[in-house]
């Protein structure tokens, strides 16, 4: 996070002065963060002002490293504004958001896993799609969100579909989605995690997410993950 | 003695490979061991593996402690990675249907046994070894899942670009020193 500026030079396609926006070097004289210093003397880094390499580092430092819900806010509003200045459509926009939440799903996996099972002396990982399924929606929603989804459920119609449920997703609680757009569900990003995890796992899957509100929730977003056909044909041999 | 490493990425790409030479053999530590399996690596399996490759695998270019043939680091060097690739066959069929990361002594061929871990992400990672070390390859595994789970944290690194790291790369050298 506290790089030199030189790190950033693969964003300073625009301007400088946009570049040192970037640089949290610069922001946190701007803003003033009082943590900056103190990660930095609690890891205990050899030289002053150098950053601790991540191999120094502890991936099971969890508890100061919860990153706070409005900065994650304004985050995403970047992101959703900076992907919709280069897209053509809705879909293409979810496309994109999915994307991005992809290359954060297999991370989410990664380290989600190593937190729980490296302890354990002969580590394990999901192979069945239901314990999976389940797993997302605890342990991920858990993992990201610092709570579980709401609900699973199965569709009645299609033996391929799975929904996930969550009735008041974080990351959209500081979205209102114009009219004109009421096609659009920033979940998507939530759904490329998702996919990211079922992909890693060997699940291969296409997750979209939907905005389904209800009276009391009208929030409610519902993740369908559409399963391949190669899933359901191996589930069924090891049944 | 020598242990090779390869990490692969879920569509099958090299991403890091080692190549290691214990120098435990000549060691108190791993005496019994040792006495166990006399002349292990100069068998006759190693002159097979020899001729398979058609190439002289003594090519003592490096020193080695314990004056055992240096193998798979020079000219049959091909031999080891096409054991290594088709070793990929086992460990794909064993793995979907076992949940264990840490799969030991999934495939042999002439004197190599391949012991894989696959990580939650479908990486693969592969180790060619001579003598059976369970214990030591698997805390060998467990410490190159730690250092590739802290190279994926990096967003600029994907999963199929290959890991340059110096820091990865002395990690590793140190951990398979270690424990191999």
């Amino acid at each position: 996070m506290q790089q030199p500026h030189p790190r950033f030079s693969v964003l300073s396609g625009s301007s400088l002065s946009s570049a040192e926006h970037l640089s949290p070097t610069a922001s946190s004289t701007r803003f003033s963060l009082p943590s900056a210093t103190s990660i930095n003397t609690a890891l205990g880094t050899p030289k002053p002002g150098l950053r601790p390499n991540i191999y120094d580092r502890n991936l099971n430092k969890t508890r100061t490293s919860e990153v706070s819900a409005s900065a994650f806010a304004f985050l995403f509003s970047e992101v959703v504004q900076y992907t919709q200045k280069r897209v053509s459509g809705i879909n293409d926009l979810e496309r994109r958001l999915n994307t991005l939440g992809y290359r954060a799903g297999t991370r989410v996996l990664e380290l989600m896993v190593w937190r729980a099972e490296s302890s354990s002396k002969a580590p394990k990982r999901e192979i069945r799609f239901l314990p999976a399924l389940m797993s997302i929606h605890t342990q991920v929603w858990r993992a990201v969100f610092g709570r579980p989804a709401d609900a699973i459920e199965k569709s009645v119609e299609n033996e391929d579909e799975y929904m996930i449920i969550d009735n008041d997703p974080p990351i959209e609680r500081h979205i209102s989605v114009p009219k004109d757009m009421n096609q659009l569900s920033c979940s998507s990003f939530t759904a490329g995690v998702v996919e990211a995890v079922l992909d890693g796992l060997g699940l291969p899957a296409r997750v979209t997410a939907h905005h389904t509100p209800t009276q009391q929730f009208p929030s409610r977003t519902t993740i369908l993950i559409k399963l391949d056909k190669s899933v359901l044909e191996r589930e069924e041999i090891l049944k | 003695m020598s242990h090779h490493l390869f990490l692969l990425s879920p569509s099958d790409t090299p991403i890091y490979s080692l190549t290691h030479y214990s120098t435990k053999l000549p060691q108190s530590t791993s005496s019994s061991l040792s006495s166990n399996l006399p002349t292990w690596s100069t068998s006759a399996f190693a002159g097979t593996l020899t001729a398979l490759s058609g190439a002289s695998s003594a090519t003592q270019s490096h020193h080695v402690q314990g004056g055992s043939v240096r193998m798979g680091g020079g000219q049959d060097r091909h031999v080891i990675q096409m054991i290594a690739n088709a070793s990929l066959d086992v460990i794909e069929d064993v793995m979907r249907k076992e949940s264990a990361m840490y799969l030991k002594s999934v495939d042999k061929f002439n004197e190599w046994t391949v012991s894989a871990f696959i990580t939650p992400g479908n990486m693969k990672f592969i180790l060619l070894h001579e003598t059976k070390n369970d214990d030591g390859i698997r805390s060998f595994f467990h410490d190159v899942w730690e250092l590739y789970v802290k190279t994926m944290l990096n967003p600029f690194h994907t999963a199929h670009s290959p890991i340059r790291s110096i820091v990865f790369d002395t990690r590793v050298r140190a951990s398979a020193k270690k424990y191999l």
